[in-house]
């Protein structure tokens, strides 16, 4: 599902965008309509959603309704979804989904309500759904059905030390063969800190190994059949565990964005390939503020196919209220408040909020946000979408793809074998499909 | 009042007495019965990735036997089990000992001595994830400070059962050793005294009077750590998730991620279903036990 995100906005054909750009801005548009309502929003407590509650008053100001935030971090946060989901019930408004992870799960479960009509006829004057990333739009629509609303745009970048690649005298990498190289000076060049350091549990690893796997230029499935064991797969796979083996932190098979940032931000790292979600708790404390520089992944024989996803706001198939939902996802996207998120590091999904003058004397005020927002403009141009397989069990095909990468970290298995073993138990899930 | 009027109320006020407590047993009986009725419904239908339901009959069960991950799950619960249960008898006796005889030792310190097992596991799970990071942790920072070398604790495929298992038993042993206090206290005065006459050396009477005297009190405490233990889940799922690889995937883990991550409710509920009849085989086992050492 890979997405030229800028280039290809034009072209798009997809019903959907073609529904939400030729919205009607209903004159008699009033925010107050459902006033008195209670909307239950499931969130997941990440940053994204930290930054839109900040403003969870003024949502309740500006429409007279209770907003009923139900918040957990994210693997608890999917537990719940499934579980009144599974019970049909209504007690669930919005939540927030992860199109690229599970988006063609829900869609064929039939958990998303169709966003289609609502966001066509019942959206403020203001809002400018044109505005809104069309990739991301398409990214979210399955079976001609538009199932969420972008409310970010991420993607894994390089973060890396300044001062450390000067004293060791290295150059900002340009492929992923200089990565490996800088790691392979800094071990000797600067032996108290870890060279570099990228997810290493089992379930996070593909969201940063996509990215690499791309980047050679391999590809998860080829002919309808998993493709890990193709020579690009096996090099990737290879690359990436041996790049955590050699140069990562001890116990990085048990590391995930919240262990990376620690690791990063304490100073005890050189490089990390870490979401662009982080940059706010990376730079927490403002200890690396001065000393970080940061890049899309460093390009290989493909060049830079960097991961491009974004969280969206769903409403529930189930909610009883759909369209009080809906106001809640609409103000949520809307370009004011994506300009506020923005101004906490955020990254909006809005090209209009990324260009806006307060936005970008935000920016301008430090050199790591502007690498930041340049390494995001390449995410918005050449991202994919892709993190796993793209198969309804995707989810699952995470966990394979985690499982070849940590028996490689840990030496359990030859390279063989480990894709061999990953590639049948994926082939498995692609016949389910 | 007639001799016959007697009986008639009798019976009067044990219907009432059944009608009036009807509602709180039904209540009861339903709450208990409902989820365990419905899992085992659940556990012969099967769930598509999509969630679409269809009846399977036996399929869930019959694919256990064939499940790799399954056979690996129930031996590492086993392995959990075993070392956690005898880490937790072992160190559990000897703390009720210590706080037993030293009858000295200010409030605080005894509930300083008992205080891990009021801590939630999240919060305790926590806790020690940080304290063993492998890079940023304080116990590689202490074991190098003594010039020992690092380790990988719960990163490491080896180690991390025998780590878990002493995060475990960090927080339950007190639990135990409140138990087996109680059934010290509890002794008669009367035996020790003539064992002291009879000039019985301390380890003696531990190993012939104090052992074998307690070992119903040290047996209930076992069943009540067994059934906690064989269905262990909240300090792996917050420290390890089943990893390193699939090296701490205990059953109860393993079904969770099939139920809630991949969505095969029914697959789930045959597992949790085999799981709960093995805590009950080793509640049973151990109930035959305590009555054998019962005096």
């Amino acid at each position: 599902m890979k997405v030229k995100m800028l280039a290809t906005r034009v072209a798009l054909p997809v019903f959907a965008i073609a529904a939400v750009s030729a919205q009607a801005h209903a004159a008699d548009f009033d925010w107050m309509k459902f006033k008195g309502k209670t909307v239950t929003f499931l969130a997941n407590n990440n940053p994204v959603s930290q930054a839109l509650l900040t403003y969870k008053a003024d949502f309740e100001k500006l429409t007279g309704m209770t907003l009923k935030v139900d918040g957990y971090q994210e693997q608890q946060m999917r537990q719940r979804l499934v579980t009144v989901m599974n019970a049909n019930s209504d007690e669930v408004d919005v939540y927030m989904t992860l199109p690229s992870r599970e988006g063609e799960q829900f869609a064929a479960a039939g958990w998303y309500a169709d966003l289609t009509a609502m966001a066509k006829n019942d959206v403020a004057k203001d809002y400018d759904s044109a505005g809104l990333s069309q990739a991301l739009l398409k990214a979210a629509t399955f079976g001609g059905k538009l199932t969420s609303m972008p409310m970010n745009l991420e993607g894994p970048i390089f973060y890396y030390r300044t001062d450390i690649f000067k004293k060791c005298g290295l150059d900002a990498p340009k492929t992923i063969k200089d990565v490996e190289a800088a790691a392979e000076k800094i071990k000797t060049c600067d032996s108290s800190v870890t060279p570099f350091v990228s997810r290493g549990l089992k379930p996070a690893v593909a969201y940063t190994f996509s990215n690499m796997l791309h980047n050679i230029g391999g590809t998860y499935i080829a002919n309808g059949k998993s493709n890990l064991c193709s020579a690009k797969g096996k090099e990737a796979l290879d690359t990436y565990s041996r790049l955590l083996r050699d140069f990562g932190p001890p116990g990085v098979v048990n590391y995930s964005f919240q262990q990376i940032s620690a690791l990063y931000r304490s100073g005890r790292a050189a490089m990390a390939f870490e979401s662009s979600n982080e940059l706010r708790t990376v730079m927490d404390g403002g200890a690396r503020l001065k000393d970080t520089g940061l890049l899309p992944f460093p390009a290989g024989e493909a060049g830079q196919v960097p991961t491009t996803i974004g969280w969206g706001m769903a409403v529930s198939s189930h909610s009883k209220q759909p369209d009080a939902a809906w106001y809640f996802v609409q103000w949520a996207t809307s370009p004011e408040v994506q300009k506020k998120m923005a101004l906490q590091g955020i990254a909006p999904p809005r090209p209009s909020v990324a260009n806006d003058p307060e936005y970008r004397k935000w920016i301008d005020e430090e050199p790591v946000r502007k690498e930041w927002q340049a390494a995001l403009d390449v995410l918005a141009t050449k991202g994919s979408s892709e993190v796993g397989y793209p198969i309804v069990a995707n989810p699952q095909s995470r966990e394979f793809i985690g499982q070849a990468v940590q028996d490689l970290i840990l030496k359990q298995k030859p390279i063989d074998q480990a894709c061999a073993d990953a590639d049948k138990a994926l082939d498995a899930l692609i016949a389910l499909n | 009042m007639s001799d016959t009027a007697a009986p008639l109320t009798q019976d009067r006020q044990k219907l009432e007495m059944a009608a009036l407590s009807a509602p709180a047993v039904f209540f009861t009986v339903a709450m208990i019965a409902f989820p365990v009725v419905y899992t085992i419904w659940l556990g012969f239908q099967t769930f598509s990735s999509t969630g679409k339901q269809s009846f399977a009959g036996l399929a869930n069960y019959s694919k256990l036997i064939s499940d790799y991950e399954f056979w690996h799950g129930l031996w590492i619960t086993i392995a959990l089990f075993v070392l956690s249960l005898v880490l937790q008898l072992v160190f559990g006796v000897w703390l009720a000992l210590v706080l037993f005889n030293a009858k000295r030792l200010p409030g605080i310190l005894r509930s300083l001595f008992i205080s891990p097992f009021m801590m939630p596991p999240v919060v305790a799970g926590m806790m020690w994830l940080v304290i063993l990071d492998p890079s940023l942790g304080a116990a590689n920072y202490i074991l190098q400070s003594l010039g020992l070398p690092p380790s990988d604790w719960l990163a490491s495929p080896t180690w991390v059962i025998p780590t878990v298992a002493l995060i475990d038993s960090w927080q339950w042993t007190p639990y135990v050793a409140l138990i087996v206090l109680g059934g010290l206290q509890s002794l008669p005065p009367s035996v020790y005294e003539a064992a002291q006459i009879d000039g019985a050396s301390p380890l003696k009477t531990f190993q012939r009077i104090t052992l074998p005297l307690l070992l119903p009190t040290i047996v209930t405490a076992a069943i009540l750590r067994s059934v906690d233990l064989l269905r262990f889940f909240d300090i792996i799922y917050i420290t390890t998730q089943g990893g390193p690889g699939n090296a701490s995937n205990t059953l109860n883990i393993y079904g969770f991620r099939v139920g809630f991550e991949f969505f095969n409710i029914g697959y789930a509920s045959a597992l949790m279903l085999t799981l709960t009849a093995i805590v009950f085989g080793a509640v049973l086992a151990f109930n035959r036990l305590r009555g054998a050492v019962a005096w």
